[in-house]
């Protein structure tokens, strides 16, 4: 079952392109991985699944992105409603200067998705169980979420992103900023969530792209030379860049 | 290590070495000269915190008043006539002088005299027929003899005070009934001619009045032109002019705006003269780019990431930038607004143009009175001969600084306050 359909998606900043006819099928309730050297664009096709790119002025996204017969690459998409559905975990922890509780109410607040203070209690505390943190803060939801140590605050992040329950989460690259302890906290972690959300991670880590991810996409200099399942993609690649990419011969 | 080696190291101490001390002696000018003015200031204008009386008796008689009733009303005393009675409260300071040279003991006193001899009797009319010791404002001469600031030894025809009121004076001084005591009136009264009657309340009002209109022209404008412009504006050359132009306006000298202010406050849409309204306008036009370029500087100094983590969360884009961008450049906009508030402060020549620079003898109750501000009163003293005014204008100064220095501490405060709540 896809849950998002890519036909040949062309980036472009300004003048330069940064992505090349990618076409992709992101299967429901999966981790799919994208690798690829630095600057291969796998963030610029993450940022295009919740439109993110459009905050950049001078880029230009061409192609087809459908989530579940709903046009993403279109004028008339309202990118509010999309992103209550998308949600997305960023490379370097980026809590709120607010409090934890503030942070994780923050979604639910703007969309009205909770009725009484109540029902806000409840969704802050199942969004920061799921997130696995909430042992750690449920004294403390009044201290600022900034003062939280890195894999907590990403943690804390990901608790922000499903209090909205969304369909899909992006990650960029979530565990580049943390150490082995908390990345392995948050593998785990992502290995839960995928029994409820569709997941699509960027990573630089190949082994982490074979540990969460059941589908691998490869991406190099804007084209995506090979997508199939991570266990093909890291066992017996088709291509030989792919191959000379995961074997560590270039990148 | 070889000698080249050792040479070398040594020289990279020695430049490090000489060039904190650079830096030391460099701070310690600054502090030298801060010390020197301030010193300046305060040797000058501390006197102008004392005032000197003139102790004498006032017989309040009926007949001299021109009083008939026998238990006279409020208004009676209100209308009675005061110009003998004070008079001879002064002359009795030497009964042996010939009526023709009276006017030197009058003159030892401020002009408003009478007054001051009708207010005590208004404030206890149980004093109606009796003799009363009063105290009354010692003349600007007198009280500069008084502080030691006047010279007695130079001839007398070039003295204001001659030989026989320091005669006087010496008297009184010896009997204790020349009285120094704190300078109320220096804050309660509004400019006057005379140094010792003149205050500065009346500019102090108009500082205060023009501050609050310039602060509520200029920071909701300059704070939306800033948010706009940051944060919804396209980047295109018709902003990119905009900006340019704005950086231009910081740089414009004030005394341009205060020909704006008289070209169109003024001339066009007629607003009253003279007043704290106009001035504070007029001053929001210079306080504008300031606040905005440090308003817009602190809102480019969020990071992005909040941003991005608030838009990714799916809210507007006006969402995030009212819940999470401009209260986080909250700090750094206000300490701009500060500073620029008080460069509107102590700017005098726009306020000039505008005619605050009028002699203003009423204190303002609105921003539509006429008022002075604090560095023009510093001016129009400066410019006055008596020695009395000179006191006066370090006085004012001290003033101002206070002012200042009570204005940026509340800029802390405030910054102090929201960076608690922010990070």
């Amino acid at each position: 079952m896809s849950k998002i359909i890519a036909e040949n998606v062309n980036v472009y900043y300004g003048s330069k392109q940064a992505l090349f006819d990618v076409s992709i099928n992101i299967a429901e309730k999966e981790v799919t991985a994208l690798i690829g050297p630095s600057g291969c664009g796998k963030s610029t096709f993450l940022r295009c699944l919740n439109r993110m790119n459009d905050v950049i002025d001078i880029c230009r996204v061409e192609g087809s992105i459908k989530m579940d017969d709903l046009e993403l690459n279109s004028r008339k998409l309202d990118v509010v409603r999309l992103r209550e559905n998308v949600g997305m975990v960023f490379q370097k922890p980026n809590p709120f200067p607010k409090t934890i509780y503030e942070n994780v109410a923050y979604g639910p607040t703007i969309h009205g998705i909770a009725q009484s203070k109540e029902e806000m209690d409840q969704i802050v505390e199942t969004s920061l169980k799921k997130a696995a943190l909430w042992n750690e803060v449920k004294d403390r939801l009044d201290e600022i979420g900034t003062g939280l140590s890195g894999g907590q605050q990403q943690r804390l992040c990901i608790a922000r992103a499903i209090s909205v329950s969304p369909e899909v989460i992006l990650m960029d690259e979530p565990c580049s900023a943390l150490d082995p302890i908390a990345t392995a906290q948050i593998e785990e972690l992502i290995d839960d969530l995928k029994k409820e959300v569709t997941m699509v991670i960027v990573t630089h880590s190949m082994s982490q792209a074979a540990r969460v991810s059941q589908k691998t996409g490869f991406f190099h200099l804007g084209k995506l030379i090979e997508f199939g399942s991570t266990e093909k993609i890291f066992k017996n690649p088709d291509k030989q860049q792919t191959q000379d990419y995961i074997t560590g011969r270039f990148g | 290590m070889n000698n080249f080696k050792k040479n070398l190291l040594k020289k990279r101490y020695n430049a490090e070495r000489r060039f904190q001390w650079y830096g030391k002696i460099a701070i310690g000018l600054a502090l030298t000269f801060l010390a020197v003015f301030m010193f300046q200031i305060f040797s000058k204008g501390y006197s102008a915190f004392q005032k000197t009386w003139i102790v004498t008796e006032v017989h309040y008689d009926k007949e001299l008043l021109l009083i008939d009733a026998e238990s006279p009303s409020k208004d009676d005393l209100e209308n009675a006539d005061y110009y003998d009675v004070a008079y001879k409260a002064m002359t009795s300071l030497d009964p042996g002088l010939p009526e023709e040279e009276d006017r030197q003991l009058i003159q030892m006193v401020s002009y408003k005299y009478e007054t001051e001899v009708k207010d005590l009797l208004l404030k206890n009319p149980d004093f109606l027929g009796k003799i009363v010791p009063i105290k009354l404002t010692a003349s600007d001469d007198v009280d500069q003899v008084h502080k030691g600031n006047y010279p007695r030894d130079i001839p007398e025809e070039n003295r204001r005070v001659n030989d026989y009121q320091l005669q006087i004076y010496d008297m009184l001084n010896e009997r204790g009934d020349i009285l120094s005591e704190f300078n109320i009136s220096f804050f309660t009264n509004p400019d006057s001619r005379e140094a010792e009657l003149a205050g500065i309340a009346s500019s102090f009002m108009g500082t205060v009045f023009s501050i609050l209109v310039c602060l509520a022209f200029s920071f909701p404008i300059a704070v939306l032109a800033a948010i706009y412009l940051e944060e919804f504006a396209p980047k295109n050359k018709f902003t990119d002019f905009i900006e340019v132009n704005i950086n231009n306006l910081a740089a414009v000298p004030s005394i341009v705006f205060g020909l704006l202010g008289l070209g169109i406050l003024l001339a066009v849409f007629n607003l009253p003269r003279s007043t704290p309204l106009v001035g504070g306008i007029t001053l929001s036009l210079m306080t504008l780019p300031t606040i905005i370029i440090a308003a817009r500087a602190s809102l480019k100094a969020v990071p992005p990431s909040i941003r991005e983590a608030a838009l990714a969360m799916g809210a507007s884009n006006m969402q995030t930038t009212m819940h999470h961008t401009v209260p986080l450049s909250m700090p750094g906009t206000l300490s701009g607004t500060i500073i620029g508030l008080a460069q509107a402060l102590g700017e005098t020549a726009p306020l000039i143009l505008i005619g605050m620079v009028a002699f203003v003898n009423t204190i303002p109750g609105t921003p539509v009175d006429p008022a002075a501000s604090l560095p023009v009163q510093i001016y129009i003293w400066s410019e006055s001969a008596e020695r009395g005014f000179v006191e006066k204008v370090s006085a004012c100064i001290m003033v101002l600084l206070a002012f200042l220095i009570l204005m940026n501490l509340a800029a802390q405060i405030v910054r102090h306050k929201f960076e608690k709540k922010w990070s």
